[in-house]
């Protein structure tokens, strides 16, 4: 037993220093984002305050509470950088050396991205989870804990990284038309934010906006996850969502298949 | 006054040497200008559904809030037309070595780093905060006499350098550190604490931010006056004083930081 | 002209502690130890000399040429130039001296290359009819002309390098320091480019402090060269003196039908010389044989091996620079 451990003791070791070294940018990195969750939760309180108190739009203030932290969380969790890979593979032209690579040009990504995140994700997850459940029973006044839903959240969280993987995929392929690719990110991300409820819970937004903002991919990446967290989602509704989000996973992954091939095109008849 | 003159001269061909480069990206700068402008847009729109539900907030009408919005975003706006060049050496310029460049020419070093570039994205915010105050005002039934005009316009510089001066503050960690972009962020962030009303914070985070990290006198307390005519000399005075202590601060914290830089690389 | 007085620079380096313990250690309360990189170095350098200045890999070379062009703040000692010291007034300092890192680039990478000149015209306040006269006199020397108009990023190596160079030289310095000028180039370019320092030290009496891996730029350019080696200055003379002190090397070459005729001279045997005295190298027909003159005259060299066997073509060199030099870094100097 002691002997087994001590294979491992290199490994967090490594992983320690990793901390050390370049993880302390990661966490100031971090911390900027954690305060706009601040933000929002003053300007929220300072809504309800000024409303009156109660629920809006299916919200109560606590369970707002829980929606922003939940947003962080989701949005953290499900985070892809491949647009900017991609994007930058294809403006230096080292996407044309994974042409003579055997394996699948995507899922060399994938593997990549996710070993990347696995450990800060279960870093940063177990503890915001907890967090999220304290502040749920203290501003309730009861455990609203459910593991269904906890699993369910995380399935669905799989779903979204997914969709939000091969969606940023084919969104670098853009790099072909726009070279800037940080204003082009920057433009996705502020479309995104939106549309995926992290500024505002979609349910706010008036109800014919609301079915169409539903439907649309960018709602099963972040608010979908966080409405099964919640409880919000039950039945035959949460399964309904679930099936979106698997359909707009499905959907990403076959047009990033078609855009690879395009792109493959592209390369060898115009050569880079 | 020769120095003056000359620093003049050296500005005005860094930044005719930025057009020149943006002729030669011209689709770029149209693809940042919008990114800019969405990010703001959906910050509006949040503003907009708020506003639907309730009559004010915490006292503060609809037109109120998105003036001060629209106030925070000119000094930021300008800050991040002119000195976004900090971003890179917090984030790569120092840890790369390539700052040796800035310390082989007779020019000071933190206004070469600082004249050298230009961000032509800015704009996207700096015209909305432009629109946003125009629009906003004629919903405000406040005194509008020359002096309160003034003192918004006058008050734009120095509280442009509140934003300079803590970005340099940050970005000269990194000749410490090697690399402070995410510093540089964490700080820049706080600054989205000046998009509202400071009153819908709390005590501790008010304190923070009015004279930690002083955001809120960015935008603000100058509104405070504006739009109310409350205490002048703290709602204008405190933003100047902090505008020439934080970029003094700046300056300091930079000169030393040449001491400590180590020029990585070979 | 210049003068290096005990230049000391002293680096923390953050230090951990071996295994997991150690690791935790330095996460919480970071350690850090006093490097020294370069140990008061002392030398001088008088107008219109090229200075070859060399040591091996991490000698503290880059770190004293950092200093000298006030990049670096020295831990103490100082240098001056023209009685001008950089960490007291920079600015001033600078304008004495040209740079060139041969890995980096000061010219606007977007723009075409005419615009950085421009650019550092203002820069270093160098009036309209004494920047015609310099531009067309840096034409001349590097041949700028073809690709001035280009933009810089889509020069070629050796056109960059050239561009560089005039970029440094366009407030006409009295000093040049060239770190690594010619690395990564191909031979014609290489020659093209120290012709060119060449000619510039000699029109312009400009001083050049040059460092290099490729020892043909020092044997091409200077008469003298410093040399450090683990922070301190080893060697300071010139080549002819250095080629004295170490370099009792000879080279003497032969060619011989004979097979195995190193074997059969069997020169260690014969002079009795150690590893460090003789090396024998035999390809095909020709045998290369270097030994210390010091020990063994050149001629009892040659008679011995005339008497012993046949050969054709023989000489007798001195061992160049390079090999010099290699030996001492080989062995560490002391």
């Amino acid at each position: 037993m002691k002997r087994k451990l001590k294979i491992y003791l290199p490994f967090v070791n490594a992983g320690i220093q990793e901390v050390a070294t370049y993880r302390i940018n990661w966490i100031f990195f971090m911390l900027g984002n954690a305060l706009a969750c601040f933000v929002s939760y003053f300007i929220w309180s300072a809504v309800y305050e000024s409303g009156g108190g109660g629920s809006m739009s299916g919200f109560t203030m606590p369970q707002m509470v829980v929606y922003i932290v939940l947003m962080f969380l989701t949005g953290t969790v499900i985070a892809s950088d491949a647009a900017y890979v991609v994007g930058e593979e294809i403006r230096d032209g080292t996407i044309a050396m994974r042409l003579i690579k055997p394996v699948s040009y995507n899922a060399t990504f994938l593997f990549q991205e996710l070993g990347n995140k696995l450990p800060t994700e279960i870093a940063i997850a177990a503890p915001m989870i907890i967090a999220v459940e304290i502040i749920r029973t203290v501003l309730s006044g009861e455990v609203q804990f459910s593991a269904l839903s906890l699993v369910l959240y995380l399935f669905s969280c799989v779903l979204a990284y997914l969709i939000n993987f091969y969606f940023n995929i084919c969104f670098g392929f853009i790099a072909f038309v726009i070279k800037y690719l940080w204003g082009a990110n920057m433009m996705k991300n502020a479309v995104i934010g939106f549309l995926s409820g992290t500024v505002i819970p979609l349910s706010f937004l008036p109800g014919a906006l609301e079915k169409v903002f539903l439907f649309l991919p960018f709602s099963s990446l972040n608010y979908t996850p966080v409405m099964i967290y919640m409880g919000k989602y039950s039945g035959a509704r949460l399964w309904y969502y679930i099936g979106l989000q698997a359909f707009w996973a499905l959907f990403f992954f076959v047009l990033s298949k078609l855009l690879w091939k395009a792109s493959v095109k592209r390369l060898t008849v115009q050569g880079g | 006054m020769k120095n003056i003159k000359r620093a003049f001269r050296i500005h005005r061909i860094f930044m005719a040497q930025e057009f020149k480069r943006m002729m030669e990206y011209k689709g770029d700068f149209i693809v940042g200008i919008i990114s800019f402008f969405l990010v703001q847009l959906s910050n509006l729109l949040f503003l907009w559904i708020i506003f639907s539900r309730i009559p004010n907030l915490m006292g503060w009408t609809v037109n109120e809030v998105v003036f001060i919005y629209g106030l925070s975003l000119i000094p930021k706006g300008i800050d991040h037309f002119y000195f976004d060049n900090l971003w890179s050496i917090g984030f790569f310029i120092v840890r790369k070595g390539d700052f040796d460049k800035y310390l082989t020419r007779p020019v000071n070093t933190l206004f070469h780093v600082l004249t050298e570039k230009i961000q032509i994205d800015a704009l996207g915010e700096l015209i909305m905060g432009v629109a946003l105050v125009c629009v906003s005002v004629q919903g405000i039934s406040a005194q509008w006499d020359v002096f309160r005009i003034l003192a918004m316009i006058l008050m734009i510089p120095f509280i442009t350098l509140i934003f300079t001066g803590i970005k340099t503050i940050t970005a000269s960690v990194a000749f410490w550190t090697k690399r402070s972009g995410n510093v540089i962020y964490m700080f820049y962030m706080v600054s989205d604490f000046a998009k509202y009303p400071a009153a819908i914070y709390n005590r501790f985070v008010r304190n923070v931010i009015t004279y930690i990290i002083p955001f809120a006198l960015t935008s603000y307390y100058p509104a405070l006056f504006i739009l109310r005519g409350e205490n002048p000399l703290f709602n204008l005075g405190m933003p100047i004083l902090a505008s020439v202590v934080l970029m003094g601060a700046g300056i300091f914290v930079w000169h030393r930081g040449l001491r400590a830089y180590e020029s990585a690389g070979s | 002209m210049i003068t290096v007085d005990k230049l000391r620079k002293e680096f923390k380096k953050t230090v951990k502690e071996p295994g997991l313990k150690g690791s935790v250690k330095s996460l919480f309360r970071p350690k850090s130890e006093k490097v020294v990189a370069v140990r008061d170095i002392s030398f001088e350098v008088a107008e219109g000399e090229i200075l070859g200045f060399i040591g091996p890999n991490g000698a503290g070379k880059s770190t004293v040429i950092k200093m000298l062009t006030g990049i670096l703040t020295p831990t103490s000692g100082s240098c001056t130039i023209n009685g001008k010291n950089p960490t007291q007034n920079r600015k001033s300092y600078v304008k004495e001296i040209g740079v060139v890192f041969g890995q980096r680039t000061q010219l606007w990478w977007d723009l075409p290359l005419r615009e950085t000149y421009g650019v550092l015209k203002e820069i270093y306040e160098v009036p309209d009819d004494r920047y015609k006269k310099r531009m067309a006199f840096l034409n001349e020397v590097l041949e700028l002309d073809d690709f001035i108009a280009s933009p810089v990023r889509t020069l070629s190596l050796g056109q960059r390098m050239r561009a560089d160079i005039a970029a440094s030289l366009l407030h006409s310095p009295k000093v040049l320091f060239l770190d690594e000028p010619t690395i990564g180039l191909d031979v014609v370019v290489k020659d093209n480019i120290r012709k060119a320092i060449e000619h510039i030290n000699r029109q312009e009496k400009t001083t050049v402090i040059l460092t290099t891996h490729d020892l043909a730029d020092i044997e091409q350019l200077s008469k003298r060269i410093v040399m450090i080696d683990k922070g301190t200055n080893v060697f300071d003379g010139t080549i002819a003196s250095l080629k004295a002190k170490y370099g009792q090397i000879r080279e003497l070459s032969f060619e011989t039908a004979s097979p195995n005729a190193a074997e059969a001279l069997g020169y260690d045997r014969h002079f009795s010389l150690g590893k460090d005295d003789l090396s024998v190298e035999t390809e095909g027909n020709s045998v290369k044989v270097r030994f210390n003159s010091s020990v063994v005259p050149v001629s009892d060299m040659l008679s011995y091996t005339l008497e012993k066997i046949n050969v054709s073509d023989i000489s007798v060199k001195d061992a160049d620079i390079e090999e010099i030099i290699r030996r001492l870094y080989g062995q560490g100097v002391e």
